[in-house]
């Protein structure tokens, strides 16, 4: 096979639709009872590259496992239920924490799903008609709710994410570019989500491909880690 | 069926079959007190039973598992399916570290590490009410020729990388055949319940073909603290065919994945995906191939076939009047009830003839099998021993193709460098492995 090229991370508490949003996009489909079992790993062709996708349970921070699927990634997706606060507060307490082991230039993107349950989403429908082939299934909206989480609440994460990783807001793509709605159900901007994140994995690949390659410095990474691991392990 | 609950030793909601814990919250609250009460005594509660209902209960750790049943079956089955579910929950968490949770927070709410596995208990429960091998501690082994079988284990013997522990191939839920490293101890193989387990977690989640999946998993059986990684990945694009390889470190998702494309290239040049549907197509067993003798009326023999030590168990198709789901359940309850019998605690059979209304039923244990089989109601003692000694010289012939006798090995080489921690599952501290 060939080593992916690139990396990119979905991370997120359980239940907000990672899982969906890569079916929607990978599949064109949107299933109903889907459960995840830990990681699961994806390879897509996008151009000339192999960017491998890990999807993530959730559980990560118990298991362990989320600097293993982070390790070397060029792009995470931070990814909340904008009808549940809880799970973009869990973004920052839980899961920003493992992305430590990402590249140095990652790119975040933050990604409120579940928007077609939101009373909001026509509006938003209306807005973005012109760009979208797909007509939306707008009959299975049926319990509108009041928005939970505003696009202006993932900004501020953004911001706080760029703090915590010691970036200039001037050398990272701009909070409001990396901020998405969308909805795995309908589909509503799945395709804009991962394309844009795609195209912007594009140069990152560019550079560590530059600088040698990712995927095999990443097995080395963990011999030497693991070295040390065990020489301190009772 | 039986209503099943967990719930934390501080009355906290964890699972409930049918429904959702809120709406139940009050039955839960009044079956808590019950517990607590008991438990104040010094004297917990196993079960309780009413006039149509059994209610049985059991505490493990900081759980406490319920089961609400009015079905034949027995107090020591019902305790059996709640200990499957306690361990189904071990294998995603494992039990020290559902100690430790509990241990900081008495009232911790652990559906947070289990949100979306409801369904994987749900499944876990509707399986063992219907699959003879949850009953019989057995799994189902896809009937393969034997040559064909050890074929397909030489070829996962060939595809390891180190600090791989098991290799599995199964068939819509039916074992094809599972490899291991040869340190692991006789006693310690692995064990019907954990395969069971295993694939239920894997025969829930949503499958889908260009994704491999990497995660951790714990056979509780094998160890309840430990953690495996598991990678599991389809082989085919229909999802009938996985491969689930098991290994002691988790940093090795990308030397398995290897190993699973090796698997896949010998399996293409050796047209394995064809044998295996081929496999799968042909019926487990029809009676008709046991070539018994018609009687009048007959019933088919239904036997879940165990044989101990070889951990596998197929039945026939169910003919004649049990097409209906319903009167396979009210068969598989007989069965249940003989079971029972037959491994009562305080007096063991080892032989019941059994005459019900609509059928007879004979079970038989030994130290071999444990055979289960259902006739016409009209059928006579002599016939029934007849039939059953002509459906085990059957089985004696086909013994190869129908059970896994000899489970291959190998040798993935603990990494000397690694010294002793190499083929063990993470977080391991007991000495299940030889050559420690
Ligand atoms: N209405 C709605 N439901 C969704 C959406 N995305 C996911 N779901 C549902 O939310 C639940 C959790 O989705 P899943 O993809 O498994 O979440 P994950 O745990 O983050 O992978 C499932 O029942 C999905 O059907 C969405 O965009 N809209
Ligand atoms: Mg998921």
């Amino acid at each position: 096979m060939k080593k992916p090229d690139g990396k990119v991370v979905l991370l997120g508490d359980m239940n907000v639709g990672k899982t969906s949003l890569l079916h929607r996009y990978m599949e064109r489909r949107f299933q109903d009872t889907i459960s995840t079992v830990g990681g699961a790993f994806y390879l897509k062709q996008w151009g000339p590259y192999n960017i491998s996708i890990w999807d993530t349970a959730g559980r990560e921070q118990f298991h362990g496992l989320g600097s293993m699927y982070c390790r070397g990634a060029a792009a995470v997706i931070l990814t909340y239920d904008v009808n549940n606060l809880q799970s973009l507060i869990e973004l920052e307490d839980r899961f920003l924490a493992l992305t430590d082991t990402a590249s140095t230039d990652c790119i975040f993107a933050i990604v409120g799903n579940k928007v077609d349950l939101t009373n909001e989403y026509a509006l938003l429908l209306e807005r973005a008609d012109e760009s979208r082939p797909e007509k939306p299934v707008t009959s299975c909206i049926s319990t509108k709710v009041q928005k939970q989480v505003h696009l202006d609440d993932a900004v501020a994460l953004y911001k706080k994410i760029l703090k915590y990783k010691m970036l200039d807001e001037k050398d990272v793509p701009a909070a409001e570019k990396m901020c998405f709605e969308t909805s795995a159900k309908t589909g509503y901007k799945v395709d804009y989500l991962f394309e844009t994140i795609f195209d912007m994995v594009v140069p990152i690949i560019l550079r560590q491909q530059a600088e040698g390659p990712p995927q095999t410095v990443d097995i080395t990474n963990y011999k030497s880690a693991k070295r040390t691991k065990s020489g301190c392990c009772a | 069926r039986a209503m099943v609950f967990v719930l934390s030793e501080a009355g906290k909601p964890i699972y409930s079959r049918y429904g959702n814990e809120e709406a139940l919250s009050s039955t839960m609250g009044v079956m808590m007190a019950l517990v607590s009460f008991i438990q104040s005594g010094d004297n917990a509660i196993r079960s309780i039973y009413s006039d149509d209902r059994k209610l049985v209960f059991v505490q493990q750790g900081p759980l406490v598992l319920v089961s609400v049943s009015r079905t034949l079956q027995s107090e020591q089955q019902l305790r059996q399916e709640l200990l499957y579910v306690y361990y189904q929950i071990l294998s995603m968490l494992t039990q020290v570290s559902i100690t430790r949770i509990f241990e900081r927070k008495k009232n911790y709410d652990l559906r947070r590490l289990l949100a979306g596995s409801e369904k994987i208990l749900d499944r876990l429960l509707n399986l063992v009410e219907s699959d003879p091998g949850f009953l019989l501690g057995a799994v189902r082994c896809l009937p393969l020729p034997a040559s064909q079988r050890d074929a397909l284990g030489a070829l996962l013997q060939k595809a390891i990388t180190p600090n791989l522990v098991f290799s599995i191939l199964v068939a819509q839920s039916q074992l094809v055949t599972a490899v291991q490293e040869r340190a692991v101890i006789e006693e310690c193989r692995l064990e019907p319940t954990d395969l069971h387990l295993l694939l239920n977690l894997i025969g829930a989640s949503s499958a889908f073909q260009a994704g491999e999946i990497w995660t951790p998993i714990c056979l509780p059986r094998f160890n309840p603290d430990g953690y495996f990684y598991a990678y599991i990945s389809y082989l085919d694009a229909e999802c009938t065919v996985c491969l689930v390889l098991l290994s002691t470190d988790k940093e090795s998702f990308y030397a398995v994945s290897d190993c699973k494309k090796r698997v896949e290239e010998a399996m293409r040049t050796q047209g394995s995906l064809q044998v295996l549907s081929g496999g799968l197509q042909s019926p487990s067993y029809s009676v008709g191939q046991v070539g018994v003798p018609g009687y009048p009326g007959e019933l088919p023999p239904a036997a879940p076939v165990h044989q101990r030590q070889l951990s596998s168990s197929p039945s026939p198709e169910l003919e004649g009047p049990y097409c209906s789901e319903e009167e396979q359940q009210r068969l598989f309850d007989l069965y249940h009830y003989l079971h029972s019998r037959i491994h009562s605690t305080s007096r063991p059979l080892r032989l019941i003839y059994h005459v019900a209304e609509k059928e007879t039923l004979l079970a038989w244990v030994t130290s071999k099998f444990e055979l289960y089989t259902c006739f016409s109601p009209l059928v006579t003692k002599a016939g029934a021993i007849n039939v059953l000694t002509k459906l085990l010289r059957w089985i004696k012939k086909e013994e190869d193709r129908l059970f896994i006798r000899y489970p291959p090995k190998y040798s993935t080489t603990p990494n000397p460098g690694k010294g002793t921690k190499g083929g063990r599952p993470d977080g391991a501290e007991n000495g299940f492995f030889a050559g420690l």
